[in-house]
């Protein structure tokens, strides 16, 4: 097989079918991924996904009973989907009951149901194996998921779905963002919100049956959950996120076949003895978990490693105006040591040279001979700037706020940070440009550092 | 199908009573030490093993119960695969001894650090990564799986230990399972007479907990550590998903029936025992009238399920028909 293009997999003939029928299956399921993340009930795809496992086995079961031949596909996979449709509903009701009549904490029950399910779905298994052991392989698919032997009839039957489901998601997505956001408000509204869950519901079962044929029964929870925490991180707006996690749904479910095509095949390449087969299901959840990792590090404003950034230029800011500060409180024009600047600041000695050595690149202070600091002209105003916000805070702190003038000044030193040009033209304004701070000392005059 | 041990094994053929009546005779045998270890056929093995499992399940599962972390042993469930394909790998066994997957001490940490791996991760992401929780585990289980799944292709090249660790196989149990599961077990029943107090305390008040010096972060690491060892014991029998019916079904069942936390794990272990016997009985009930050949794990969870929806209907403070009858008198009386 020669290596595609990006393009070339919606034209292969044996390409299309797996490519387009999984995105638009990851499309369904990180549509409905947003509600149930929304709704905090993440972990109910989990559940699904393994009471399903039941009910295709049940379906192979019946179909094997009504003598349906192994080519006749449609036919078997009617049968098993709507096995699992049953079992998943019956295990979701299973909850709800636990839950309201037997007062189970909800993860218990959400375990409870999963592996009990799941057992049950294993004893049956080990009776259809013998039974109709032809039919039994393959349904197999549905546990790991088999994506490659997909044929335009799954296209067909996953763009109806995914469509169905869109579909009913804008036309109820006046109640589904009433319900999930504010559930009196809803009811004051008069939505029947009983028929509303209902319906989410079997809108989460249905994409998570979908899926199945694909993903595989044990990884389908992912695709619930990846999309729609990735699509959290960008945005505060409903419709956007909607927007965000089916676009990161179609894009790891294009990207995991094609890896796990591209990869296959280079592995047939170079390591031929090995016969290695990487499966689609596993390699699409770890795309969408790549995706979703990503954007929890980088997003901006939410991201990890932003906020980390954000925090540490924070911390440099304050620091090196800190050191400006004590320059200048020693006395403009004295000069200090390292040793002593490092007793008053809150950082390792190391960090302090790195900001010694950025405010000398900035030109705010000057080393001497002797290796003590100076301030230059710029770092005076500077420093004076610092000491003047401080003061002024203080001054806002004791005459507006009624506070204290002995508890102002730790506020202050944060706030002396914080406050723009803008702002200190204001507290100018409103405290008629005072000449002293509450503790008798001077502030220093605006003029100063205004030339 | 044909069975070599079949004149070797006294169960053969029996249904289910006289399954019970031959298993309680051969038991006392036991006991009593004419039956010597290593004439214990099949059955027994596998009534042994599993009452071993539920038995330490029923110690760690309400604990998991009372402090809604269940749904952390599920993941763990999840990325105990990576442990076992970690195992594999780095223990180096591969082809000659295809019965026992890697040594039980290198699975043994495996699945320990796993575990650890898995509550850290879930943890940080809902601390610090600001994801709500049950996104941050779900999110934590499915990548570990999937890379789990991969990586079983790609190291072993057939998935046989894949399913393996999924579904069990309690029918290809040996004398050396028994030994492990019953180390663990010693393990968790120390671990609950030495902490019996100090679990109780910071599972149903982690405030006062902490208050009074007890870390509720410690303990929710050692249950993990329990959880992730019971679990990579009872993989052989049961597969680490149906562990998880273990954990949660029988504690569930005599929560219904009692309000003492002792009760309840006391219960809780009992009825585990009973169902693993139980179910194994009804294995051999099947097979020797009707020639069906079921898993006896799912068999034995499928007991626990059926036990679970028949307390929850009958049981008489809070089962479905008492509360019924209640409701009735109730409208009669106004």
């Amino acid at each position: 097989m020669q290596i595609q293009s990006l393009f070339s997999f919606f034209v292969d003939p044996v390409l299309r079918a797996p490519t387009v029928g999984c995105m638009l299956m990851c499309l369904g399921a990180s549509l409905v991924g947003v509600i149930v993340f929304l709704r905090r009930q993440s972990l109910i795809g989990e559940v699904l996904s393994h009471a399903a496992y039941p009910g295709v086995i049940l379906g192979t079961l019946f179909a094997g009973i009504f003598f349906v031949q192994t080519f006749e596909e449609l036919k078997l996979a009617l049968f098993a989907l709507t096995g699992a449709f049953i079992t998943s509903l019956l295990g979701l009701w299973l909850i709800h009951f636990m839950e309201e009549y037997c007062k189970v904490p909800s993860d218990a029950a959400l375990c409870f149901v999963l592996s009990t399910f799941f057992g049950i779905g294993l004893t049956i298994a080990s009776e259809v194996q013998f039974s109709f052991t032809s039919l039994y392989k393959q349904v197999l698919t549905y546990l790991y998921g088999q994506a490659a032997t997909m044929t335009d009839i799954h296209i067909a039957i996953y763009g109806i779905l995914a469509l169905g489901i869109s579909l009913l998601i804008i036309l109820l997505y006046k109640e589904i963002q009433v319900i999930t956001f504010d559930k009196q408000y809803a009811k004051s509204l008069g939505i029947n919100i009983k028929t509303i869950n209902i319906l989410i519901f079997m809108l989460v079962t249905l994409s998570v049956i979908i899926g199945i044929r694909s993903v595989g029964v044990v990884l389908m929870s992912a695709m619930l959950i990846a999309p729609a925490a990735a699509a959290r991180q960008f945005t505060h707006r409903l419709p956007v996120m909607f927007l965000l996690a089916g676009l990161f749904g179609l894009g790891s479910g294009f990207f995991g076949i094609y890896f796990s095509v591209i990869l296959t095949d280079y592995f047939s390449t170079y390591f031929p003895s090995a016969r290695l087969i990487l499966p689609t299901g596993p390699m699409i959840v770890l795309v969408a978990s790549f995706i979703c990792i990503g954007s929890l590090l980088f997003a901006p404003e939410r991201g990890l490693v932003i906020r980390f950034m954000r925090i540490a230029a924070f911390r440099y800011r304050c620091i090196g105006e800190n050191v400006l500060k004590a320059i200048w409180r020693v006395g403009p024009d004295t000069s200090l040591h390292l040793n002593q600047l490092a007793n008053y600041q809150a950082c390792s000695k190391k960090y302090l040279c790195f900001i010694l050595w950025r405010l000398c690149n900035r030109g705010w202070i000057q080393r001497d001979d002797a290796g003590k600091y100076l301030l230059t002209c710029d770092g005076r105003y500077k420093a004076a700037r610092i000491v003047r916000l401080h003061r002024l805070w203080e001054v806002y702190l004791v005459d507006y706020l009624g506070i204290g003038a002995e508890r102002v000044h730790k506020n202050a030193e944060e706030m002396e940070h914080i406050l723009t040009p803008e702002l200190e033209r204001e507290l100018t304004f409103l405290l008629n440009d005072p000449k002293e701070d509450p503790h008798h000392q001077p502030i220093p005059p605006r003029e100063e550092f205004n030339v | 199908m044909f069975n070599p041990w079949a004149s070797a094994n006294p169960y053969h053929d029996l249904t289910f009573f006289s399954f019970l009546i031959q298993f309680f005779k051969r038991f006392g045998l036991f006991v009593v030490g004419r039956l010597p270890m290593d004439q214990l056929v099949t059955d027994e093995i596998q009534i042994s093993v599993l009452a071993g499992v539920a038995i330490s399940s029923a110690l760690i599962g309400s604990f998991l119960i009372l402090r809604r972390m269940t749904m952390l042993a599920n993941s763990l469930s999840h990325t105990i695969l990576m442990g076992i394909v970690l195992a594999y790998f780095f223990s180096g066994s591969n082809g000659e001894n295809k019965t026992s997957i890697a040594p039980m001490q290198a699975m043994l940490i495996a699945s320990l650090f796993m575990g650890f791996v898995t509550a850290f991760l879930t943890e940080f992401l809902t601390k610090t990564g600001r994801l709500q929780e049950d996104a941050s585990m779900g999110l934590v289980f499915t990548t570990f799986f999937a890379l789990g799944i991969v990586l079983v292709n790609i190291l072993t090249r057939d998935a046989h230990i894949g399913i393996e660790a999924v579904m069990g196989n309690a029918d290809a149990l040996a004398l050396s399972d028994l030994y492990w599961v019953y180390v663990i077990l010693t393990v968790n029943a120390l671990i609950y007479c030495l902490f019996s107090k100090e679990l109780a305390l910071t599972s149903f008040d982690p405030s006062l907990a902490l208050a009074l010096g007890f870390s509720p972060a410690f303990f929710n690491y050692l249950l993990m550590a329990q959880v992730s060892a019971t679990s990579i014991t009872a993989f052989r029998a049961v597969g680490v998903l149906l562990v998880l019916a273990f954990i949660t079904g029988p504690p569930l069942i005599s929560r219904l029936l009692t309000h003492s936390l002792f009760k309840m794990i006391m219960g809780g272990m009992g009825i585990g025992v009973a169902c693993s016997i139980i179910g194994v009985a009804l294995t051999r009930h099947l097979l020797t009238l009707y020639g069906m050949t079921l898993s006896t794990s799912g068999v034995v969870v499928s007991t626990i399920f059926v036990c679970y929806l028949l307390t929850a209907t009958f049981a008489p403070e809070r089962g479905l028909l008492s509360n019924l009858r209640n409701q009735l008198k109730q409208t009669l009386k106004v």
